[in-house]
């Protein structure tokens, strides 16, 4: 076998169609835990709140391909490089040439969390528990959601408002405490409340309890809350535990050069699995860069020479079912910071800079030229001094037109008469 | 693969073209009139940019890699296969902007109101885009991508001796290429 890929997400499927478009000749494996394989992570919350229906939910469909072989339902366990051999869990093994891991990220379960056997207890991630949880939703309506990050968020945004009562937990005293700064949150936390979503900032879930073997209450701050449904989006770890053996991992990390390629010559990795080591170490966990890293690595896999990562960021942006949000990097300590916000509107953009560098900032409420921001912070080219000007909203179409362009549009006529 | 070309010395910042373009492609009356009664207001996929002195009109620039693609969480972003261009299936769209993030000119922009993401399409399914046919100074031109080198270098002669005469600080901007006077 050619080529092996561990891990059937967006890096893993990004892969195959790459490996194929380019070394048309080579075969190629998948093998992937999850019974179900390319769809669209990102959409389990509209999955679950039944807006989204599941024939959208895919993005690839198995083709007669005699050169590409799926094997879905079946884990890897572990690897053994020396004789490039993967040990699955149904007692096969299969060799490869070269390898590529794609094996993304785990939900973080804490303990208290863990208790076995008692239903109601959902980590967000994987299609099969989505599936469960949208057909338990509908008879067990009081959910609680562990996590104030995108997952747990974007989960609580749409979950609201579907004859579901939603209490939000988040240990930090903020939402979204890894993204915005705590004036920006402020605004997402406004728009849940709006949504009667409950916010507990601050806390924890300390306790569970069970009504004949299902879940019936959470205990948090102290204080008990009936609740029948609990979704765990408390972070993600790199899905990397099954390589522990095989002399890959760096203090439990899974590190790739820029052109992703592992500390074997032979093992490229992608997506949420690896930790980018170019500059400090880095791991995206967002979509985006799972879809670019998938290609560059299939595209490196055989290459004479490789190709880097060019564009390495954490940006996200976020519709709220009603709110826009984009971010463009992360609050940075120490830098500069320019503010245009208009509460009476509900628009609050942010930009964090250091010597007329953009290097990081959030939008909300207007997320006109986020593009624009974006691209500047990851060229790193200088901004300019003006950053409110930067951050003035674009107007739409329309807005403000008619009346500015009665005099250009006046040059313009006479110029085409001219002419 | 045809690309719209925008000649930046041209340009009078008039708007004419986000006009048309909100009127024609994106209302229900198809007329300027209509078109600023209905809610919500019909955008424009060109947008002029830039400063009164130096505008520009901005639109998608069918990128060869196109960011936005590889950004797109709902696959309804794709490339025609005929034209090359970079299409929006509304119906896929779901308006989470991570696109919007991605595109390094700005030009897919959020619709907030109807929840999905705008961008130009180069009118794909009509003869001519409308603001290529309405620019009053003809600043806008559909060309083919194999035709960008050499109409830049007539441009960049053209301009180079503009400037000189008329002393302009003014440049010209060619699908992605702005020049500036002195560089
Ligand atoms: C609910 C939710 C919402 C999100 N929303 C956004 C968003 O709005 N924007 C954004 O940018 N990102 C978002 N993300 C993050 C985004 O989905 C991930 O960054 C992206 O899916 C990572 O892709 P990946 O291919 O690296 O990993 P994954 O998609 O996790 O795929 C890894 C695959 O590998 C398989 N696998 C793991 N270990 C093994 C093994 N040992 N053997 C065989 N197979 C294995 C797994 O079963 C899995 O199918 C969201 C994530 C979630 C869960
Ligand atoms: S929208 Fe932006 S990124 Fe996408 S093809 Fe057009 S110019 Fe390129
Ligand atoms: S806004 Fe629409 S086109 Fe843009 S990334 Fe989201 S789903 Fe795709």
């Amino acid at each position: 076998m050619d080529c092996v890929i561990i891990g059937g997400g967006v890096a893993g499927m990004r892969a195959v169609l790459s490996f194929r478009r380019q070394w048309p000749d080579k075969t190629i494996t998948l093998i992937d835990t999850e019974k179900e394989i390319g769809y669209y992570r990102t959409l389990l919350p509209q999955f679950m709140n039944r807006t989204l229906p599941e024939n959208k939910l895919f993005f690839w469909q198995q083709q007669d391909d005699p050169r590409v072989r799926v094997i879905s339902g079946v884990t890897v366990e572990s690897i053994d490089r020396k004789n490039r051999t993967l040990f699955l869990s149904n007692r096969d093994s299969v060799q490869y040439r070269r390898l590529l891991i794609a094996s993304g990220g785990r939900p973080i379960v804490p303990a208290v969390c863990r208790t076995a056997g008692g239903e109601g207890i959902y980590p967000v991630r994987s299609l099969a528990v989505a599936r469960a949880a949208r057909d338990w939703l509908p008879d067990h309506p009081q959910v609680v959601i562990l996590g104030g990050g995108l997952v747990g968020v974007k989960t609580a945004a749409h979950l609201a408002g579907y004859n579901i009562s939603v209490t939000l937990v988040e240990k930090e005293k903020q939402l979204l405490p890894q993204a915005l700064s705590k004036e920006a949150s402020a605004l997402v936390e406004a728009e849940l409340r709006e949504k009667k979503i409950r916010l507990l900032l601050g806390s924890t879930v300390e306790d569970l309890r069970f009504n004949r073997g299902a879940l019936s209450g959470v205990r948090a701050n102290g204080a008990w809350i009936s609740c029948q449904t609990l979704f765990v989006a408390a972070g993600s770890l790199p899905e990397v535990a099954f390589l522990s053996d095989s002399g890959l991992l760096q203090d439990g990390r899974l590190e790739v050069a820029a052109s992703l390629q592992t500390s074997d010559e032979n093992i490229f990795a992608a997506g949420d699995a690896v930790t980018i080591v170019d500059n400090g170490a880095f791991t995206p966990w967002t979509w985006p860069q799972a879809m670019v890293q998938g290609s560059l690595a299939a595209a490196n896999l055989y290459a004479p020479t490789m190709s880097s990562l060019r564009c390495l960021s954490r940006v996200n942006a976020m519709n709220l079912n009603g709110l826009s949000l984009a971010v463009i990097g992360l609050p940075v300590a120490g830098a500069k910071r320019s503010v245009y916000s208009r509460p009476e509107a509900g628009i609050f953009r942010e930009l964090y800079h250091v010597d007329g560098r953009i290097v990081g900032g959030a939008l909300l409420g207007d997320i006109s030229n986020a593009g624009r921001l974006h691209s500047l912070m990851v060229s790193s080219e200088p901004a300019g001094t003006d950053f409110n000007e930067l951050l003035r909203p674009r107007l739409d179409s329309f807005a403000g037109t008619t009346s500015c362009c009665v005099k250009y549009n006046r040059r313009a006529t006479l110029l085409s008469e001219g002419a | 693969m045809k690309v719209i070309a925008v000649h930046l010395d041209r340009c009078t910042g008039c708007k004419t073209c986000e006009l048309y373009c909100a009127t024609e492609r994106g209302s229900n009356g198809k007329t300027l009139l209509r078109a600023v009664q209905e809610r919500p207001l019909p955008q424009a996929r060109v947008r002029v940019e830039g400063s009164n002195e130096v505008p520009v009109a901005m639109q998608c620039r069918q990128c060869r890699q196109a960011p936005c693609l590889d950004a797109c969480l709902t696959g309804a972003l794709r490339r025609d296969g005929e034209s090359g261009v970079v299409v929006i299936q509304e119906n896929n769209c779901i308006g989470c902007w991570t696109c919007t993030l991605f595109c390094p000119y700005g030009v897919i922009y959020p619709w907030p109101q109807r929840k999905i993401a705008l961008k130009c399409d180069r009118c794909v399914y009509m003869e001519v885009p409308v603001c290529v046919d309405v620019c009053p100074t003809k600043a806008l031109e559909l060309i083919d991508v194999d035709q960008y080198e050499d109409l830049l270098r007539v441009k960049r002669a053209e301009t180079a001796a503009d400037l000189q005469r008329k002393n302009r600080l003014d440049g010209a901007l060619l699908l992605d290429l702005v020049e500036r006077a002195g560089s």
